[in-house]
This record gives structure tokens, sequence and C-alpha cells, in this order.
């Protein structure tokens, strides 16, 4: 019988047999911690492995992103208990200089496809993007990870997505993903990896491929995979300067849980209304409602094509009187790449306040939080109630996120 | 064999109500976490919970942000199992990896109501509740030694030793 995507990375990183349902060992090419939860790995560490070394320290990461820099004394502490921990054990550390750790394992091409990757990130599947199996877990599997270099995992079935059709911009990558996951349901591929094919997923860019498989947690996947694509290649060129990766493209007679297809013809631009990233709507909706803060960033949508769409939108213009816009570029590379070729100048003349590169809003880490009843729209991930504040959280795309930061209001971008 | 009350809850539970992230950085002791499980969705649950007792909730349980201390403060406030209609995955795995069964029995969810009996014997794999046995298959085999070591590392630590 044939595999699928994630079972042909499993089946190349284990010795026991590979099918939906079975427990396996599974060896872990790369094993991080972030500065969420990374000092409690390394409480957890020291307790259980007092005096031990960690399996190989060449594979392991921490990934400061959260609160970066730290803008609590807590947050300041955590990060340096995993600071002296990674000197005792040789760790490199990316520090609060460097971004969302995802980004920056995809950027340093430590992601790699076919690899196998854990974190304390929950977005950690986001690595789907360029083929690679990423897993956000806890404390102490991390641990575990850390000291022996694998885990154990359940083989999930998996689920096919179909998307028929095609779409044009102002209608992106990310309202391709809050359309599925209306569809899907925040439950609708609970416990399950997804493929997602089609000629409009192929057609995606890189940063439109992370922004598909970042949401892959609010659609409660394992993980998504994508079919390979030439801006997938080009990326991993970039990062690695090689091609020859093992991509894993399932077996034509692979067994699906489930097939489900879609048409995205005509698709409109979609935003999701508190208080669930599964309560979607067509923007057109909703628009006219008032907006107070524009958040633009995220390992959702913090990429340089992101940010770019945004300063096109607003080059030459204003944001809407009393509308604050907070700009976080994912890592410092793309930070580099907007300031050099003039577009953080563009989004400096606009109105934006621009903060350096890191989770940023969605993690309530810099660039703050929301006040009751302070109405925000976020191109990130995630609009539980609490999460970013005590306001409203609506998710969008960063065109229909600078829209409405010109006009002060939710406005789709097909009006611009 | 487990046996207590069951505290009932809907879908979705979110690891930000089971434990939530104003304490996540405060490193605290296991009998501090107990105090706070669940303090968003139950103010009472932390003071009125006893040992061996049952969380019997619906689809979902444990989504959203992947802290591990969602499981851990159970585990301190003594709860025996979640009984669920399914699982976030990452809960799932935080759960096993400390300790915590975790079983998804969705027609006893639907029988269960709070504050009844209920006694689970997860090797025989039987639920019982109000004179009726629910049948659950049984977790995989290295799931089942998992929680029988109390968790992912003393487990390994075990499987180490008898190596030799």
């Amino acid at each position: 019988m044939g595999k699928t995507a994630i079972e042909k990375i499993f089946a190349a990183h284990t010795e026991d047999e590979v099918a939906p349902g079975k427990v396996i060992w599974l060896k872990l090419d790369v094993r991080t911690a972030r500065d969420f939860a990374g000092a409690n790995v390394v409480k957890r560490f020291r307790e259980a492995y007092p005096d031990e070394r960690v399996a190989d320290p060449e594979k392991t990461f921490f990934t400061f992103d959260c609160n970066a820099p730290a803008n609590t004394i807590a947050y300041a502490q955590n990060q340096q208990t995993c600071r002296v921990f990674a000197r005792e054990q040789g760790i490199r550390v990316y520090d609060v200089d460097s971004g969302i750790g995802t980004h920056v394992l995809l950027e340093e091409g430590i992601a790699v496809p076919g690899a196998t990757l854990v974190g304390t990130d929950s977005h950690m599947n986001i690595l789907g993007a360029v083929g690679a199996f990423g897993q956000g877990m806890g404390d102490v599997d991390i641990a575990f990870a850390f000291r022996h270099g694998r885990t154990w995992f359940e083989v999930p079935p998996t689920m096919r997505v179909r998307i028929r059709g095609n779409f044009e911009y102002p209608v992106t990558a990310k309202d391709l993903t809050l359309f599925l996951v209306g569809k899907l349901g925040a439950r609708g591929a609970l416990g399950k990896a997804l493929e997602i094919e089609g000629e409009a997923v192929e057609a995606l860019d890189m940063a439109g491929r992370i922004t598909l498989c970042s949401m892959a947690t609010e659609m409660g996947a394992i993980s998504a995979f994508l079919p390979p694509s030439d801006s997938l290649w080009e990326f991993v060129e970039g990062a690695t300067g090689r091609r020859d990766f093992p991509y894993p493209t399932a077996d034509p007679d692979a067994e699906y849980i489930q097939e489900l297809e879609f048409d995205v013809a005509g698709l409109k631009p979609i935003i999701a209304a508190p208080p669930r990233p599964d309560n979607v709507h067509e923007v057109s909706e909703l628009e006219g409602e008032r907006v107070d803060t524009v958040f633009v960033g995220s390992c959702t949508n913090g990429r340089y094509e992101d940010i770019r769409t945004v300063a096109e939108i607003l080059k030459g213009r204003k944001v809407a009187k009393g509308v604050v816009l907070k700009v976080a570029p994912a890592t410092r590379r793309v930070w580099g790449r907007l300031l050099k070729e003039g577009w953080l100048e563009v989004l400096y003349d606009a109105g934006a306040v621009i903060s350096h590169a890191a989770c940023a809003g969605c993690a309530q880490g810099q660039l703050g939080m929301t006040g009751e009843g302070e109405v925000q729209l976020s191109t990130g991930n995630r609009n539980f109630p609490g999460k970013q504040g005590k306001g409203p959280t609506y998710l969008c795309s960063p065109a229909t996120a600078a829209a409405s930061a010109l006009f002060g209001k939710i406005t789709s971008p097909e009006r611009l | 064999m487990i046996k207590g009350r069951a505290w009932k809850y809907g879908d979705d539970v979110n690891t930000d109500v089971i434990f939530p992230g104003r304490y996540t950085y405060a490193r605290m002791e296991p009998e501090e976490m107990a105090k706070h499980a669940l303090e968003d969705l139950d103010p009472k649950f932390a003071a009125e919970v006893k040992p061996g007792d049952v969380i019997v909730a619906g689809k979902n349980f444990g989504c959203g942000s992947s802290r591990e201390q969602a499981a851990t403060c159970l585990v301190a406030a003594g709860v025996g199992a979640v009984i669920a209609k399914s699982f976030a995955r990452i809960f799932f795995r935080n759960a096993i990896n400390n300790g915590l069964l975790v079983l998804e029995i969705p027609e006893a969810v639907d029988a269960i109501g709070p504050g009844d009996e209920v006694e689970i014997d997860p090797e025989a794999g039987v639920l019982r509740h109000k004179g009726r046995e629910y049948r659950f298959p049984p977790l995989p085999p290295t799931v089942m030694e998992i929680l029988r070591d109390g968790g992912l590392i003393p487990h390994l630590k075990k499987a180490l030793t008898k190596e030799g």
C-alpha cells in the first residue's frame, strides 16, 4: 500500500512499522525551545537528567520570539535561564534579535524538505511549508527530545483536500486559508495530517505556503503538507544552496481517511470575526465596522511579501485618523530587506509604528495588547478571547488589514 | 482503578482556561499550580476537586496553546482521568507524558452528569457509571507503558535500566 506525505517522512525516521494509529519512536533531526516554555524545558531537563548532556548540541536550538526583547522581568529571567543552559551545553541560541523561531529555522536552512523538527511552539507545523514535519510539544516532551533525540508519536491518518479553481489578488493565501478554516472548522482535521493540493496551492509563493500551513493548527490538524513548487525550491536553494532533498509526496495509491474538494473560483476576501478563527465571513459582510488597531505580522503573515503588500497599498497615503497601525516583520532578515528596499520608510510615512522582528501582538509580546472594547484587525492566526488582550480581534489578510487601516473601518481591498 | 466524581464541561475547552496564561511564567510548584487549575472555566473546581475525580468534556479538549501546565496542573490537582469526545493532540501527548489518563469515550460523555460517580479500569478497558459498563479500546501498548510508569521520562529511565 502507498504512503501519504507524513508517512513517508516518518518511515525515513523510524525502525517501526508506519501505519495510521501505530505509535512509533521517531528520530528527530532538530529539537528547539523558545522563550515560551524554554525555561520549563531547562527545569525539566535538569530535574530528570542532572549532569547529563543533550543528545546532540548541533541539532538543538533555542529561538527567542514570544517576548523579544523581554518586556517583563519574568520573561527576561526565562530567557537568561535558557542562555545559561545553552552555554553549558554548547547549544546555539537565536536570541531576541532574530525573529520568529519557525521562520528562522526556514531561513537558516535548518528546516528542510523531509526533516523532522519539534519545538515548544504550537505552530511548529508551519514547517510543512517546506515539506518538513514540525510539531509543537510540551516541556517534558522537549526535554526528552533534547536528551534522547527522539520521541514517541502516533501516526495520524491523512485527510486530502483538493482545491479547484483559482483566485486573483486582492484575494490571497490568507483568504484561502481562512476559507478552509471556516469550511473545516476548529476540529475539522483534528488529529489528522492534511494534504492540500490543487493549481491554486501550487501557485502560492513561499510566503503563501507559510500562511496556509501555519493555520493547520486552527483546523485541529497535526500538520499540513503541500505539493512542491518552483517557489519552494527557490527558497530551499537560497537557504541551503541545495535542491536534492527528498520531498515527501504521497504515493498515488496512498490511503486517506477522508477526501474533500472545494472550489475557490470567485473566492472573496475573508475575515474571521471574534471569538474564533473558524467564525469566517466575507469581508464585505462586515464592512464599515470601526477599527482601532491594525496589527500586521506574526508567523502567519509576517513575511517580506506580506508587509510589502501593505506598504504598496499605503504608499503615498496615511492611515485613518485614530487608527494605530502596528507592523512587526517575522525575522531580522525580513526587517532588513524591507528597510533596505525602502518599504519601512513607506510604512513610516503612512503613519505605522514599526517594531523589531518577533511574535509581537500574537504572543502578548512587544507592540502591546488590546484594552476592553479596542477593536483590532490582525493578520495573525488566533482570535480567542484574551489571546491578544481584552478587545475583540478579527483575523484577515495583509491587503484587508491595509485597506481597513486606510479607512479606519473594516474595508475590502477590492475597493482600492 | 480510578474512582471519583465527574466534573462536566463542554466542547473546545482550551488550555488558556485550563491553566491561565498569566501564570505560565511563574515557575510554580505542583501544589501551587493545582490551585489555579480550571480557574477561568470553573472557579469552584480547584477548591473542591478530590483525588480520583474525573473531568468529563466534549470535543477537542485542550485545544490552543501548547502549554504543558494544562496537563500538569490537573495531575497536581489529583484528577484521575479526563474523559472526552476527542482531544487536541498536543494536550493528549502532554497528558500521557505526565502520566495523566486521557480517554475518548463519546457515549460515556453523553451519559455522565456533573457530580456522578465514575469508575475506570484502564487495564481492562472499562468505565462504569450508574450500573452501566462502557468498553473502550485499549490505548496503544507504548502509551499504556508510559502511563503505567508515570510519564515519559520515568518510562524511558525504566526501559534503559532494564536494557542494562
